[in-house]
C-alpha cells in the first residue's frame, strides 16, 4: 500500500490536482491575510465564499458568460466583507460575531436563494452555469511532467498565484499597504498622521472580500460546474489556519496553503486505495489542527519573552 | 472683532463622554501667535480631553473652536492638521516595524507612479531634521531607537505636516534631564522661527523655565490665565490643586528586621534582545520601604513583572521568605504573603467591566470563609466587600457599581484596598499614586507607611522622585539594569545627586551598592 | 443600572423589530401572497395549541448549546465547538442505548451521562491546545466540528447502521432508553425539564460558585485574573470543558428524546443557533430559554410559512443573522443612549449643586 502511495504522490496527475486544490484556500488565505494585516480578523471567509460560488453561479447561468458570473461573484464578495464592516466598526459588532453572521448566511441564506432561482435546495442542476476556461501555455505544455502538472489549469488557479505577488506588492511596494500595515499593527499611530483607520480598514476588508469572492467563484465555476449546499466545506476556515501559520505574509501563506492542498489531494487519493470515504474526508481537517498545533508551538518560545 | 495675534482661541468647551464623565466644563483658553503656553493640571484635570479636541481626536459636546480667527469645525485629526496643529502624545503614536522615515511620511506618502519613493522619504525626512535640529536616522526601525529620539520623530511628524502650532503632551516624562534640556533648546528654536507651542505638564520648575503664559486647569475648568513671570511656584500649585500640596507623611523611624523578599544576580534579557536587568541583588526587610527610583525603562517594570512570575528571569534566584516565586505562579505568590499595587491598573489591577465586589475578593474568593459547600457565601462577600469600601473611602453608589465608572483615584482605591486587606508581609507598590487625586494619594501613602510600621516589607517603585524619596526609607536607583546607587537613609538625599545617579552620570562603588543586599 | 436595562430592552426590540422589516422586504419581493406569508410567520405559531408544543421540543437542544456558549463566552473563549459535540454526544447516547442493556431511568441517565463525558473530552482538544500552546481555539473548534462530522458519520455508516432500512440509520433504541414524551399525544419530551433544570443549575454555576466566578473574571480581564492568582489555564480549560459537557448533553437529550434511532449525517445545525441565543441572551443562563423559545418560534413561524406560502423555510437564516448582528452591535442606538446618560450626568451635576448651595447655606 505504501509503494502504491508513494507511486500516487510523485503522480503528474497527483502534483497537477495540488494546485487545483490549493486554489480556494490560497484565494481565501491571501483574502485572510489582508484583512489581518490591517488589524481585522475576517471570519467570515467561508460565507463569502459561499455566497460568491452561488452568485457566480447564478449570474453565469443568466447571462451566459463565465467571466460576468465571475465579476458579479467579486461584488457580491466585496459587499458582504463591506457588511461585515459596517457592522464591526461602525457598529461595534465583535468582528468575530459579525462573522459568524456572515457565515450564517453563507449556509442558510444560498439555500434561501438558490431555491427561489432554481426550486432546488440541494444544488443547483437547473441552472445552465458556466465555468471559468482552463489554459493550456504554449510552450510550457509540451516540456514533459511539467507540462502536465502545470499547464492546463483554470485561468483562476493562475491568477491565484499571481495575487500572491500582487499582495505581495500592495502590502509592501504601495502606499496603501504602508497604511494597511501601520494601521493593523498600530492604529492610534495611523490616526495620529491622518490616516482614517476605519477607511483602511474598509479597503482591507474589500479586498479581502474580492480575493474570496474569487474563491468562492473557482469553487462553483472551476473545481466544479454547478453549486451545491456546503460546498466551501470548512476551506474558509482552513484559510485562517494557512494565514495563521503563514505568519501573515503572503509568500508564507501560499506555502502553507499549498501544504493544505497537498493534504487534501493526498486524501482524495486514499480513498481509491480502500479506505473507508468519511475518515479520508477528515484528513484536511486534522491536518489542519495539527499543523496549527506544530505551528502554535513553535512560535511558543518567541512569545513568552513579551512583557505582557 | 477678531483679535489677529491669537492662534488659538477654544470658547466654552464643554465635553460629555459617553459613560457620563463631564471632562471639560465651559473652558476657555488661548493662545497667542509665537508664545510658549502651558497648560497645567493635575492628572484628571481635563488638560488631555481639552488637547484632544483641539486636535479633532474628540469632538466638544458643546462650544467653539477658533484657529487664526477661523472659526473652525475640527472633526478629525486630518482636519487639525490642515489647520497648521500637531500634536507631540505623551504616549508616542510610532508603528514600531516601520522605519523612521516611513512613519514620518506614513499618510502623505512620496510616490513613483504606484509605488512608494523610499528614498524621497528619507530625502524628507533628512531636510527637515536638518533644518530644525532634530537628529534621527531615516532608516532605523522605529522599535530599535532610544525614547529621546522617537520623540523627535513626533515633533518632525507633526513639521512635515506644516504644523505651526504644536501641541507637546507631557513630553518630558519620559526623558533624562539633558534630553529635557535638549528639548527645551529645541523648543526655543520653534519660537523663534515663529511656531506657536502648547506645552503640557505637572512640572512646576520646568514650566516656569520655558513658558511665556500659562492656563491652569481644575477639575475640569479653567482656573485662568497667567503670565509665568507673575505667579510663583506656590501659587500655581494652589491652583492646581486649590490647596498647599501636602507632600510630607509623617512617619517613624523604621527599624528594619528579618529579610523577606531577596533577591540574588538576577539577569533578564527582552524579546528585542535588549539586556534589562544586569545582574541585579537586593534585600527587602520587614518593617522598611525600600524605594526604587529611575527614568522609567531602566528595568523596574521587568524586575516587577519577575517578583510576581509574570516573567522568569534568565538567571538568578529570586525567594520570598526562604522561597523561590519564579515557575510557581500567582496564587502560590499571594499565600506566601505577597501583595502587589501594579503600574497599570487598568489592566491588571481591576477588571473594569466587573462589579466593585467582584473586584474586591479577586485575590481570596476561594478561601473557605467565602464558601459554603459547593456555593458562594454571598452573606460574607457583601460583608466583607462593604466593609472595604467603608474602610478605604472608596467613592460608589454601591458595591454592585461597575468599576470603570469610578473615577482614577476610586479604582486605584479598589485594587489598594484589596492588597492592603489581605494581610500582606511583603507590598510591591509599582506607582502607587500616578495619575490620582492628591486625597487619594495621600491616603495611600499613608495607609504604605502605616502598614510597614506594623511590620510589612515594602518595595516601592515610583517615577514620582518626590515620593519616592519622601516615603522610602532607604533607596536604590536604577539605571541601565543595574543599581548604581543605594542609600541607607533618604533624608539627607538632595535631587541634583539624585539626578546624577538616575541618569547614569555617577555610580557608587560596587562595595557600597552591595549593601542593600542583607544576606 | 435601571436605565441600563431599559436600554437593552429597547435596543433588543429595535433588533427584532429591524429584522422583520428585513424578512418583509424579502416576502413583498418573492412572494406572491405577501400577507399570508406574513401572517404565517408571525401569528401562525399562535393559531394552533400543537405549534407551542413544537415550538418548545425544538427549543430543547438549543438550550443546551446555548448554555455552553454562555459559559465559553463569557470566558471570552470563541469555541464553536458545540456543533461537533452535540452531534458526537448524540452518537455515542444512540450506541450506548442500542448496546448496553440497562434498567428504564438508569439507562437514560448513563446514556446522557457518557455521551456528555464523551463530548466534554472531546473539547479539551481545542482547549488544550488553546492553553498549552496558544492556537486559537477557534480554528481549532470549526476543524473538530468537521472531524467530528466524519467521525460519526463514519461510525453510523460502518458499525451502527440498520441495513434492513432504507436510509443510513442506526438500529432502534432499547425502549428503556428512551426519554418519555412530557405531553401525550406530542414529541414533547421530559428533555424540556432537563433543559430547564440545567439552566437553573448553569446560572447558579456561573453567578454563586468560585469556579463561575473565575470564568467571568477571566474573559472580563485575563491579566487582571492571572494576577490576581486565578488559574487561568484551568479556567479556560474547565469552560470549554462544561461547553462540551453542555452540548454533548443536548445531544443525548436530543436524541434520546425525539428519535428512536440516530439518524443524523449532516450537522444539525444547533449549535450555531446555539450562539445566536446566546447572543440575544447576552450571555447570560439565565435568559437563555427565552431567547431560545423565540429562535424557535421563528423557526415555526418560517416552517409554516413553507407549508403553507410560497417562501421557503431558510428565511431563518437570514432573520436570524440580522437579528444577531444589530444584537451584538455595541454602538447601535448608541445616540440615544449617549442622549440617556448625558440627561443622567447633567442630571448628577445639578443634583450636586442643589446639595452644595445648600451646605453653604447651612454654614
Amino acid at each position: 500500500m505504501l509503494n502504491q502511495l508513494i507511486g500516487i504522490i510523485f503522480s503528474e496527475t497527483f502534483v497537477f490536482s495540488i494546485f487545483r486544490i490549493t486554489t480556494p484556500i490560497l484565494f481565501a488565505a491571501l483574502a485572510a491575510v489582508i484583512a489581518e494585516r490591517a488589524g481585522v480578523t475576517n471570519i467570515g471567509l467561508e460565507g463569502i465564499m459561499m455566497i460568491s460560488a452561488l452568485t457566480g453561479v447564478i449570474f453565469s447561468a443568466k447571462l451566459q458568460s463565465a467571466w460576468l458570473g465571475l465579476l458579479f461573484a467579486i461584488l457580491l464578495g466585496v459587499l458582504t466583507a463591506l457588511m461585515i464592516g459596517f457592522f464591526a466598526l461602525k457598529l461595534k459588532t465583535d468582528i468575530i460575531l459579525a462573522g459568524i453572521a456572515v457565515n450564517m448566511l453563507g449556509n442558510g441564506g444560498t439555500i434561501f436563494v438558490m431555491f427561489l432561482v432554481s426550486g432546488d435546495r440541494g444544488y443547483s442542476a437547473n441552472l445552465a452555469s458556466k465555468v471559468m476556461p482552463a489554459i493550456n501555455i504554449p510552450i510550457l505544455q509540451n516540456i514533459p511532467i511539467l507540462g502536465k502538472i502545470l499547464s492546463g489549469h483554470n485561468i483562476l488557479t493562475y491568477f491565484a498565484f499571481i495575487c500572491v505577488l500582487l499582495v505581495w506588492i500592495l502590502l509592501y511596494k504601495t502606499p496603501m499597504g504602508l497604511q494597511i500595515r501601520a494601521v493593523g499593527e498600530s492604529p492610534n499611530a495611523a490616526d495620529s498622521v491622518g490616516v482614517s483607520v476605519n477607511r483602511i480598514k474598509y479597503i482591507a476588508l474589500g479586498l479581502s472580500g474580492a480575493l474570496a469572492g474569487m474563491g468562492g467563484a473557482f469553487m462553483s465555476m472551476g473545481y466544479m460546474s454547478s453549486f451545491n449546499t456546503n460546498m466551501t466545506a470548512g476551506r474558509g476556515f482552513i484559510a485562517l489556519a494557512a494565514e495563521a501559520m503563514g505568519r501573515a505574509e503572503p509568500v508564507g501563506t501560499m506555502l502553507t496553503s499549498l501544504l493544505f492542498g497537498f493534504a487534501d489531494a493526498l486524501a482524495n487519493n486514499m480513498q481509491s486505495l480502500g479506505l473507508p470515504q468519511e475518515l479520508v474526508a477528515m484528513t484536511p481537517y486534522v491536518f489542519t489542527v495539527v499543523g496549527l498545533a506544530i505551528y502554535a508551538a513553535s512560535t511558543l518560545k518567541k512569545n513568552r519573552k513579551k512583557l505582557e | 472683532m477678531a483679535d489677529t495675534n491669537i492662534a488659538v482661541l477654544m470658547k466654552g468647551i464643554t465635553k460629555v463622554y459617553p459613560n457620563g464623565i463631564a471632562a471639560n466644563q465651559s473652558v476657555d483658553f488661548s493662545v497667542n501667535r509665537g508664545e510658549i503656553h502651558a497648560l497645567m493640571g493635575e492628572n484628571g484635570a481635563g488638560k488631555s480631553t481639552l488637547m484632544k479636541m483641539l486636535f479633532g481626536l474628540e469632538q466638544p459636546t458643546e462650544g467653539e473652536i477658533i484657529i487664526n480667527g477661523e472659526p473652525v469645525s475640527l472633526t478629525s485629526p486630518t482636519v487639525a492638521i490642515s489647520k497648521g496643529i500637531g500634536m507631540v502624545h505623551q504616549h508616542f503614536m510610532l508603528v514600531p516595524s516601520l522605519t523612521v522615515a516611513e512613519n514620518i511620511v506614513l499618510g502623505m506618502e512620496p510616490t513613483k507612479g504606484a509605488f512608494i519613493d523610499y528614498a524621497e522619504a528619507v530625502r524628507i525626512t533628512k531636510e527637515f531634521s536638518e533644518k530644525y535640529n532634530l537628529h534621527v536616522e531615516p532608516d532605523a526601525k522605529v522599535m530599535d531607537i532610544p525614547v529621546g529620539m522617537k520623540q523627535k520623530v513626533e515633533i518632525l511628524k507633526a513639521l512635515v505636516r506644516g504644523a505651526k502650532i504644536l501641541i507637546l503632551d507631557e513630553p518630558t516624562a519620559v526623558l533624562t534631564s539633558q534630553e529635557t534640556a535638549e528639548l527645551f533648546k529645541e523648543l526655543i528654536h520653534f519660537k523663534e522661527q515663529g511656531h506657536t507651542i502648547i506645552f503640557i505638564s505637572h512640572k512646576l520648575k520646568e514650566i516656569k523655565q520655558i513658558t511665556d503664559r500659562m492656563t491652569i486647569m481644575r477639575g475640569g475648568k479653567s482656573m485662568g490665565v497667567f503670565n509665568t513671570a507673575d505667579v510663583s511656584e506656590q501659587d500655581i500649585s494652589r491652583l492646581m490643586v486649590g490647596r498647599d500640596v501636602v507632600l510630607k507623611v509623617e512617619k517613624e523611624k523604621a527599624e528594619p528586621t528579618d529579610t523577606v523578599l531577596k533577591v540574588e544576580d538576577v539577569h533578564y534579557e527582552n524579546e528585542y534582545g535588549k539586556k534589562m536587568l544586569n545582574g541585579v541583588s537586593f534585600t527587602v526587610r520587614k518593617g522598611e520601604i525600600l524605594g526604587i527610583a529611575g527614568v522609567e525603562g531602566n528595568g523596574q517594570r521587568e524586575l516587577v513583572s519577575m517578583l510576581f512570575d509574570m516573567v522568569p528571569p534568565d538567571s538568578g534566584t529570586i525567594t520570598v521568605e526562604g522561597q523561590t516565586v519564579t515557575g510557581k505562579g500567582q496564587s502560590f505568590i499571594r499565600e506566601l504573603g505577597v501583595s502587589h499595587i501594579p503600574e497599570d491598573r487598568m489592566t491588571y489591577g481591576a477588571a473594569g467591566t466587573a462589579s466593585i465586589e467582584e473586584n474586591l475578593i479577586s485575590d481570596r474568593f476561594e478561601k473557605p470563609a467565602f464558601n459554603k459547600g459547593l456555593l458562594f457565601d454571598m452573606d460574607a462577600i457583601h460583608k466583607t466587600s462593604d466593609q472595604l469600601i467603608q474602610d478605604y473611602l472608596i467613592l460608589c453608589r454601591s458595591g454592585k457599581q461597575q468599576v470603570k465608572m469610578l473615577s482614577g483615584g476610586n479604582i486605584q482605591k479598589v485594587v489598594v484596598a484589596r492588597e492592603f486587606s489581605c494581610d500582606p508581609k511583603l507590598i510591591i507598590a509599582d506607582q502607587p499614586t500616578r495619575g490620582i487625586d492628591v486625597g487619594a494619594t495621600e491616603f495611600i501613602r499613608k495607609k504604605l507607611v502605616e502598614l510597614s510600621r506594623n511590620g510589612a516589607a515594602v518595595l516601592l517603585v515610583s517615577a514620582d522622585l518626590n515620593e519616592v524619596m519622601e516615603l522610602s526609607d532607604s533607596l536604590m536607583v536604577f539605571c541601565g539594569g543595574e543599581i548604581v546607587a543605594y542609600f541607607e537613609d533618604t533624608s539627607t538625599l538632595s535631587d541634583e545627586e539624585m539626578g546624577e545617579y538616575m541618569l547614569g552620570l555617577k555610580r557608587q562603588s560596587p562595595e557600597e551598592i552591595r549593601r542593600v543586599f542583607h544576606a | 443600572m435601571r436605565k441600563n436595562l431599559k436600554f437593552e430592552i429597547i435596543r433588543g426590540a429595535a433588533s427584532i423589530l429591524l429584522a422583520l422589516a428585513v424578512a418583509m422586504i424579502f416576502i413583498f419581493i418573492i412572494s406572491d401572497v405577501p400577507f399570508e406569508a406574513l401572517y404565517n410567520l408571525i401569528i401562525g405559531p399562535f393559531t394552533k395549541l400543537r405549534y407551542l408544543w413544537l415550538i418548545l421540543e425544538r427549543m430543547i437542544p438549543i438550550v443546551f448549546t446555548g448554555l455552553g456558549v454562555c459559559v465559553m463566552f463569557q470566558a471570552n473563549q470563541f469555541n464553536l465547538a458545540g456543533e461537533g459535540t452535540l452531534f458526537f454526544g448524540g452518537l455515542v447516547a444512540a450506541a450506548v442505548a442500542i448496546y448496553l442493556p440497562m434498567p428504564p431511568v438508569l439507562h437514560i441517565i448513563v446514556c446522557i451521562v457518557i455521551a456528555s463525558v464523551v463530548a466534554a473530552a472531546a473539547m479539551l482538544i481545542p482547549a488544550l491546545l488553546k492553553t498549552k500552546l496558544g492556537a486559537s481555539e477557534m480554528v481549532s473548534s470549526l476543524m473538530l466540528n468537521y472531524i467530528l462530522l466524519q467521525l460519526g458519520v463514519y461510525i453510523l455508516n460502518w458499525h451502527m447502521a440498520d441495513r434492513t432500512q432504507g436510509a443510513t440509520m442506526s438500529h432502534l433504541f432499547q425502549d428503556t432508553a428512551r426519554i418519555p414524551t412530557l405531553v401525550p399525544r406530542t414529541n414533547l419530551s421530559w428533555g424540556i425539564i432537563i433543559a430547564l433544570a440545567m439552566t437553573a443549575l448553569v446560572a447558579l454555576f456561573m453567578y454563586r460558585t468560585k469556579w463561575g466566578y473565575a470564568i467571568r473574571m477571566v474573559g472580563q480581564n485575563q491579566s487582571f485574573a492571572k494576577y490576581s492568582g486565578i488559574k487561568v489555564a484551568g479556567t479556560i480549560v474547565l469552560c470549554q470543558v462544561i461547553g462540551g459537557l453542555l452540548s454533548g448533553m443536548g445531544g443525548a437529550v436530543e436524541v434520546l428524546g425525539y428519535y428512536d434511532r440516530f439518524k443524523w449525517r449532516q450537522l444539525p445545525g444547533y449549535g450555531w443557533d446555539g450562539v445566536t441565543i446566546a447572543i440575544l441572551a447576552k450571555n447570560n443562563p439565565v435568559f437563555i430559554p427565552f431567547a431560545a423559545f423565540f429562535m424557535s418560534y421563528l423557526k415555526q413561524g418560517c416552517n409554516l410559512m413553507q407549508t403553507y406560502t410560497d417562501v421557503p423555510a431558510e428565511m431563518l437564516s437570514i432573520i436570524q443573522a440580522v437579528i444577531f448582528l444589530f444584537f451584538a452591535a455595541e454602538q447601535f442606538l448608541s445616540k440615544y443612549r449617549q442622549k440617556l446618560v448625558v440627561k443622567g450626568a447633567k442630571e448628577e451635576l445639578a443634583e450636586k449643586k442643589a446639595e452644595g448651595g445648600q451646605k453653604g447655606a447651612e454654614a
